[in-house]
């Protein structure tokens, strides 16, 4: 048995709309369910990762706001189907959301407690307008990622490693709540110390080289999808790594946005390598996620035949 | 990390209240706009342990966390660097005094000051459901072979919206009245394999029915200062929201051809909403499984709702208080914002405390 991708999309708001991250997982997660041709009962648990929302909104989770956006299991009563039941949640990790999911949707599905698991990463600035706060290095950008057992062995995502470094924090992301007075729902605080890109290029090329002797992975045949944070990071890590530079593929915001990709990064890096098709000789990804903590994350994806 | 390898057990529980208390009558005192509520007959809350904010009480939502995981490990045969995960559950989020915490994850931060170097770390956010959400996710990564053990902690700074309510509530009916019932506190708990009956979490099944999502609203105040959290406590706790967790667990048991008199529980832990709302779900309970409830734990009467810490605090606290028997049949039921229920059955017979 493996977890593999059944189904991938990226949303953004209307220009003229402030951006709700529910409302972008939501459609996200819509998305996805209607391109891999599944009904929302079909998915038993959905893993929040976006780490930035709507007016600073701490509870519930954001998960199970993006539940009802995606119509999953509204209410057990009305349907009280066993096995139909549905479980959201946010997991949050920074910039390694998307890549914490994935192992824990390994777990889940390894035991059974449901046949898919869908994953959604939505960010947008608390005040719904990152394009209005210069300080916010992030996009308002939503994605999801429909993960599902496979019965062949071959292929689908390996074992996912995630680093921890024992360096300062190097990027946080906060409401200081002293002094806001009562205009706390549309404020956050990004501080990225100085050497923070130093910082996470140095775990994110150790880890990587790391793991790739581990899974006896050649780099030469992989594309390595990484996160963002800076708007040079792949050409450096690529540099890192040894590696030319069409072998690491950093995602870029849809056109007309502004700001980096935070946890969907590595969502839309996957469909951006495949809407430009994968280079010659390169039949595997390797997913690279690296943000505050710091921490990095790395997992294989090999594509199954017929997928 | 093909198979199930079976199951996984509580091995220790820490936990960390912070020594002040304040009464009912004090809290409701500080009630700026509505004399004298009557707090105590409506939650059936006498007192509630408050954090410390000076910076060296290392009492923030951060600190409560970390003085519990310290407990915890204190009382487990793990050190810090054996453990394989980190899960911190905390909704409120305060570390360094007021700010409140988006990224990096409280885990990510923890396993650095616990020495867990090499543990997979992130944090989870359900609501009160947190500390069961991250034993449900520890169970089922001990099961597949990810992990071999860890760690879900949880630190809440929860009259903090307390604070909030008493400034701004206008009414008994205003949807702050829910914050007035909580209290601080800080849980920890250990998981690793089961290799005895005697030792093992039998299920954890969670379920969110999601139409009720927007019940309970958690944000930064847009009156005055501070955060705040926003209730329709009369939706919220109705009689058709009682009637999930037996109309859920029922239906899972009904799948391993069980039923919930057949489960033989000694012990049943539900969310500590209040007294009467305790009392509320184990009657509905009885009614819906058609069968006594077995004996209701309960620490809200002097812990106030502490939100996701809620069921470990009471087990904590009865364990140690010897009213609660090592060897028993437990039964955890969660009742959180999104709505989430679910059930969670563990014999307990070794677990350091």
């Amino acid at each position: 048995m493996t977890t593999v991708i059944k189904a991938a999309t990226t949303t953004t708001a209307p220009a003229d709309e402030a951006a709700s991250a529910v409302l972008l997982a939501g459609r996200a997660a819509q998305d996805c369910l209607t391109e891999a041709r599944l009904s929302p009962e079909a998915v038993g648990v959905l893993i929040n990762v976006g780490v930035y929302r709507e007016n600073n909104t701490f509870e519930p989770a954001i998960g199970a706001m993006v539940q009802k956006e995606a119509g999953m299991n509204l209410d057990y009563l009305a349907h009280p189907v066993p096995g139909a039941a549905a479980f959201s949640f946010d997991l949050m990790n920074g910039a390694c959301g998307v890549l914490n999911a994935i192992q824990v949707a390994q777990a889940l599905l390894t035991t059974g407690s449901t046949e898919r698991v869908l994953v959604t990463a939505a960010d947008v600035h608390p005040s719904g307008r990152a394009a209005l706060d210069a300080d916010y290095p992030y996009a308002d950008l939503g994605a999801a990622l429909l993960l599902e057992r496979s019965a062949q062995s071959e292929g689908g995502f390996g074992r996912v490693q995630l680093a921890g470094s024992q360096s300062a924090s190097a990027v946080a992301g906060y409401l200081p709540t002293a002094g806001m007075g009562s205009t706390g729902r549309g404020r956050i605080t990004v501080r990225q110390d100085e050497g923070f890109a130093e910082q996470l290029l140095d775990l994110a090329a150790g880890t990587t080289l790391e793991y790739a002797k581990a899974e006896g992975i050649d780099l030469h045949r992989t594309l390595v999808v990484s996160s963002r944070p800076t708007p040079d990071f792949g050409t450096h890590l690529a540099a890192r790594l040894g590696l030319p530079a069409f072998l690491v593929l950093t995602p870029e915001v849809p056109q007309g946005r502004t700001g980096l990709p935070h946890t969907a990064a590595p969502i839309l890096g996957y469909l951006q390598a495949l809407e430009q098709g994968l280079p010659a000789d390169v039949d595997q990804f390797l997913f690279v996620a690296a943000g505050a903590g710091p921490s990095v994350a790395c997992v294989s994806y090999r594509p199954q035949e017929g997928s | 990390m093909t198979s199930d390898v079976g199951y996984s057990r509580f091995e220790a529980l820490g936990a960390y209240l912070p020594p002040a208390i304040q009464s009912t009558p004090d809290l409701v005192a500080s009630v700026a706009q509505v004399p004298d509520v009557p707090l105590e007959r409506i939650t059936g809350v006498r007192e509630r342990r408050v954090y410390d904010p000076r910076p060296e009480a290392g009492e923030d939502s951060y600190g409560l966390a970390l003085k519990a995981a310290e407990d915890a490990l204190a009382h487990s045969r793990y050190q810090g660097a054996e453990l394989d995960v980190v899960i911190s559950t905390s909704i409120t989020r305060f570390k360094d005094g007021d700010d409140f915490y988006f990224e990096p994850s409280f885990a990510a931060l923890l396993a650095k000051e616990l020495g867990a170097h090499r543990a997979i770390h992130f944090d989870l956010s359900n609501a009160c459901a947190g500390m069961l959400s991250g034993v449900y996710l520890l169970d089922r990564m001990i099961r597949a072979g990810i992990v071999r053990n860890g760690l879900v902690v949880s630190g809440e700074q929860c009259t903090r919206v307390a604070q909030t309510a008493a400034r701004e509530l206008v009414d008994s009916y205003d949807p702050q009245f829910a914050s007035l019932s909580v209290g601080d506190s800080a849980v920890a708990v250990v998981l690793d394999r089961s290799v005895d009956e005697a030792d093992r979490i039998h299920y954890v099944d969670l379920m969110t029915s999601s139409e009720f999502s927007h019940l309970c609203l958690g944000m930064p105040s847009d009156q005055s200062e501070g955060i705040a959290l926003y209730t329709d406590n009369k939706k919220m706790h109705n009689k058709d929201r009682l009637r999930l967790w037996p109309a859920f667990h029922g239906g899972q048991l009904a799948k391993q051809g069980s039923t919930f008199a057949d489960e033989a529980f000694d012990y049943v832990i539900q969310h500590q909403v209040g007294t009467r709302f305790v009392d509320f779900v184990n009657q509905t309970g009885a009614s819906e499984f058609d069968s006594e409830m077995p004996e209701s734990l309960t620490g809200v009467e002097v812990f106030g709702n502490t939100a996701t810490t809620s069921h470990f605090l009471v087990l904590h606290q009865h364990l140690t208080e010897g009213t609660a028997r090592q060897g028993a049949k437990y039964l955890m039921v969660p009742a959180a914002s999104g709505i989430v229920t679910g059930a969670l059955s563990a014999t307990i017979t070794n677990l350091g405390v």
